[in-house]
């Protein structure tokens, strides 16, 4: 039986007349050297830069660090012993409903694919994590990189002047469970981490230096460094002057992670949570070209209590997801921009006699919107109460290989490590052609 | 077949002295270093490539003094070194260093790495005990699969065991690729797809030897019996039997069953050290110390080492091994005859067009440092070197130097340890550029600091030359000290701050952050 499918509002014609403008005013083949900006120097061109910048792909993970309940979010059964007190309510797709503790995104439904059918077999917090993460486990001999660190590769570039993987994750909950990782891409690719702080380490000057100083240093160590090199073929060579070239660049985008330099507009609009805040930094992060940036929500893990938690933590979520995608949407990025709900697992539709439920990766949900993303679906099926996947079954690696292909990268394409290949997704696995766009 | 064979023995005995490459024919006399060069230069000769021309003095003992005992050499070790007129004073060098005990220290953290890498443990207290008794490799492996724990001594090299316990899948793939130098890990689920040497009765049969091992209240444990089961992908149930990689079997004792017992896992450590059998252990550690010293592997990657992935240089490996058993698997014995090769002691620098295949060891690699490589050498250069006990003090020395080791240690956890084609992260480069724990330490420049004795010199001349010298082990070049010079001069109303400057640049500089 083929997987509940809905119409697709995808597409919008102020992306359609974007690139025609942008087709036209630049010379013939300019997409072709948005690989390498430098060259073109297109940053001298405000118009030609920012159209580029809107071109490249970039993802934001919405990372609902303990395992938020699929039943009171995106796969509500009302009435059904295990459904919990809370009503499902239509959304602005015909046919699909979703929880009443998330009302607006039901009327931004025509953006999201809904998948239902989430079972990923491993229910323990650090192993679901490390799978959901990478779309696989690590094997004795062999760290897998994670989505970021993947992204960060395929979409970043190597000069980049931004960061090309940031992970804000303030909560204690389960962090040190999730870390991001790079695995055998090595630290070039890991992510810059924001435990703490709003400012990632080490990005501002000290007072000791002047910033010419600071500048003519760099230089200099550049200038010995490059004489050493002559002669000397190594990638590892490469990359040490390559970090620090990044330095400079990456030190002026400290901005970017300044939440007061967004209008008062839109930070009411993202609300005055830290998680509000937050994801408005992630936009500011993937608009300045940042491919991949993971901010965590913590905890959602409710053994006990897990209506009160729900209560309080999916409107939350709600608002900020909502906020997100009509940001994005009305600057132009969210055809470029794919935007994930994900965590660990999802929770028991059985309730505990703490009223809560416990760890569940056999039935469970997650959401991609934007990029590449048929919006407005539903993927694959739950039975009546929830506890099996009666439809379209999805694993993680097929759910990996589809944000992989919805961001325009071949699921299948090979790193080698050594000289053994070694695909993005395990061999065989298949995107859901049917979700995207 | 016996026809077969006697026809291959007399194609053998008359094509002998055309195939001046068996190492049948290699005495196993020859220095090793002699060996060494044999091989390499055999093959250099076929290719017709004309080698890297020997590495100056000053390159020599920094690359050295970093393989040895972990750490740039010290400015007088360096001027005493380069002014030395000794025709042996390699070879002198080469002894001295490792006769030193930081030797020891260096050696314990880098087989520490080696074997606990990806772990939360540690064997390095164990190591540094059996290293300074010149134990060999045989020994270590020994105790590390049937660790003592009643030993205070010695009791640290149950962490080998017990901090993969709990996943025997994982300690399975990684003894065999720690030891033995082969990932059957594919072989785990089906018979390896590109691999005809490993099948699932190899993984299985490894396993084997590792499934009655358990914790129990803390300690290492070993059940006397007990089977794997496994599916082969046919669906069908198969018991795993006591297997080694070269697929000879143990028949389990099942007549002592009382005590004195059946431990597998010691008839894995006896048969894998069996003639016949031990080929796997002896080329594997054989192929890990030459890719420590060479920065690439005889067999590339180190844990591919089946018969679809032969050597680069097949007898040199053999003769190695061979070596290497007959001297009781000694590994200092090993890395001495490394390092006075002449293929070790190359240029890094290839100016004459396209760069040789690695493989070749045409030119010498350049390297990163380890973590504490790093760490270490930075602490070092950083301190005045006037404040060092002198060469002639050598305990007073290392004490010192082992100071600086120890301070070096958190340090050290900022950096990555690196692995084949390494990356260096951005973090790294914002660390150095605006870490407050790089510039109030590392750059103070108070008390026994380098930059406390470069503020207090005359002129810029001299302060180039004492910072070049402690920080990169050699004296500026023209175009170099033009550079620096002029950089200082714009800065003469605050010289210290300027001279600081230079010192940042000397310690980030790629020359710095590799051995080459």
């Amino acid at each position: 039986m083929a997987p509940n499918r809905h119409s697709n509002f995808c597409g919008s014609p102020l992306h359609a007349m974007d690139r025609r403008n942008f087709l036209g005013t630049a010379v013939a083949g300019a997409a072709a050297f948005a690989a390498d900006m430098t060259q073109l120097n297109v940053l001298q061109h405000p118009a030609l830069a920012s159209e580029l910048k809107k071109q490249q792909k970039r993802c934001i993970l919405l990372w609902l660090a303990g395992g938020a309940s699929q039943l009171e979010t995106w796969d509500p059964k009302p009435g059904a012993p295990t459904g919990g007190p809370f009503r499902a309510i239509p959304t602005s797709v015909p046919g699909i409903h979703i929880s009443e503790l998330m009302p607006q995104m039901a009327k931004r439904m025509k953006h999201t694919c809904i998948l239902r059918s989430l079972n990923t077999r491993i229910g323990d917090h650090g192993g679901g994590a490390q799978l959901m993460m990478r779309g696989r486990r690590d094997e004795p001999n062999l760290k897998y990189p994670d989505l970021g660190a993947v992204l960060a590769r395929e979409l970043g570039r190597r000069d980049s002047q931004v960061p090309d993987y940031v992970s804000f994750y303030f909560a204690t909950e389960g962090r040190s469970m999730a870390p991001g990782t790079a695995g055998f891409l090595g630290s070039r690719y890991a992510p810059m981490e924001l435990y703490t702080s709003m400012v990632p380490e080490n990005i501002r000057r000290l007072d000791s230096i002047n910033d010419l100083d600071h500048k003519q240093r760099a230089e200099l160590r550049e200038l010995l460094s490059k004489q050493f090199a002559q002669g000397r073929a190594s990638s590892s060579l490469d990359s040490h002057n390559e970090a620090y070239q990044r330095v400079r660049g990456l030190m002026a985008s400290d901005k970017l992670f300044d939440a007061t330099q967004e209008p008062p507009k839109v930070r009411d609009r993202y609300g005055p949570t830290l998680f509000g805040e937050q994801v408005m930094v992630a936009r500011r992060l993937v608009e300045a070209g940042v491919p991949f940036v993971r901010v965590a929500r913590a905890w959602w893990d409710s053994h006990g209590q897990n209506f009160e938690t729900h209560q309080e933590l999916v409107p939350e979520l709600d608002h900020v997801m909502a906020a997100l995608l009509d940001d994005l949407q009305e600057r132009g990025l969210l055809d470029h921009t794919l935007v994930i709900t994900l965590a660990e697992f999802g929770r028991t539709p059985k309730i505990n006699p703490s009223l809560g439920r416990d760890h569940f990766a056999t039935a469970w949900s997650a959401t991609l919107s934007g990029c590449g993303i048929q919006g407005g679906s539903v993927w694959g099926k739950t039975d009546a109460k929830g506890e099996h996947v009666v439809e379209g079954e999805v694993g993680a690696a097929e759910l990996f290989a589809t944000i992989y292909r919805a961001l325009g990268i071949n699921p299948q394409k090979n790193y080698y490590v050594g000289s053994r290949p070694v695909p993005l997704t395990e061999p065989g696995t298949k995107p859901i052609k049917a979700i995207l766009a | 077949m016996r026809i077969q064979r006697l026809i291959l023995t007399f194609l053998a005995f008359l094509l002998g002295p055309i195939l001046s490459r068996a190492d049948d024919l290699l005495s196993s006399a020859l220095p090793i270093e002699q060996a060494v060069d044999h091989f390499i230069d055999a093959r250099l000769q076929e290719t017709g490539l004309q080698p890297a021309p020997p590495a100056s003095d000053a390159n020599f003992i920094r690359r050295l003094t970093l393989d040895l005992v972990g750490r740039i050499p010290t400015l007088e070790e360096t001027r005493t070194f380069l002014a030395s007129s000794n025709t042996s004073k390699r070879v002198e060098l080469v002894d001295r260093l490792m006769h030193s005990p930081a030797f020891v220290r260096h050696q314990a953290t880098e087989l520490d790495t080696l074997l606990m890498k990806g772990t939360r443990g540690s064997v390095r207290p164990y190591l540094l005990v059996i290293l300074a008794e010149k134990g060999s490799w045989d020994r270590i492996y020994r105790d590390l699969m049937l660790p003592d724990e009643n030993d205070p001594k010695l009791k640290s090299a149950a962490e080998f065991l017990r901090q993969r316990v709990r996943d025997l899948d994982k300690l399975t793939a990684e003894v065999s690729s720690i030891f033995f130098g082969v990932n059957i890990s594919c072989a785990q689920c089906h018979d390896h797809p590109l691999v005809a040497d490993w099948k699932q009765d190899h993984f299985f049969g490894m396993k084997a030897f590792f499934s009655r091992t358990y914790e129990s209240g803390g300690r290492l444990a070993e059940r006397e019996t007990g089977l794997v089961k496994f599916k082969t992908t046919k669906g069908v149930e198969r018991s795993a039997q006591l297997m080694f990689l070269t697929g000879k079997v143990v028949k389990p004792d099942t007549s002592k069953a009382a005590p004195p017992k059946f431990s597998a896992r010691a008839e894995l450590v006896k048969l894998s050290l069996q003639p016949g059998q031990r080929d796997f252990f002896a080329r594997a550690i054989v192929n890990r110390i030459w890719h420590r010293f060479f920065g690439y592997g005889l067999v590339m990657p180190l844990d591919q080492m089946h018969s679809e992935n032969p050597p680069s240089h097949p007898e040199l490996l053999n003769w190695l091994a061979r070596d290497l058993v007959e001297h009781g698997y000694d590994l200092r014995r090993l890395i001495r005859g490394l390092v006075l090769s002449r293929a070790y002691a190359r240029e890094s620098r290839w100016d004459k067009g396209e760069v040789p295949r690695p493989n070749l060891f045409a030119v010498a690699r350049v390297r990163p440092l380890t973590p504490m490589q790093l760490a270490v050498s930075l602490r070092l250069a950083v301190t005045d070197p006037q404040t060092l006990p002198p060469m002639s003090k050598p305990e007073e020395l290392d004490k010192r130097l082992q100071g600086l080791e120890a301070s070096a240690a958190d340090l050290a956890r900022s950096f990555e340890q690196p692995g084949d084609d390494f990356q260096v992260g951005v973090g790294e480069a914002l660390l150095f550029s605006n870490g407050v724990a790089i510039e109030k330490d590392l750059l103070a420049d108070g008390g026994d600091r380098l930059l406390n004795r470069l503020r207090r010199l005359q002129t810029d001349d001299e302060a180039i030359d004492l910072a070049m010298q402690t920080i990169l082990g050699r004296l500026p070049r023209d175009d170099e000290r033009k550079l620096l010079g002029n950089y200082l001069k714009q800065r003469a109303d605050r010289p210290a701050e300027a001279r600081r400057q230079m010192v940042w640049a000397l310690l980030t500089s790629a020359e710095f952050r590799f051995n080459y």
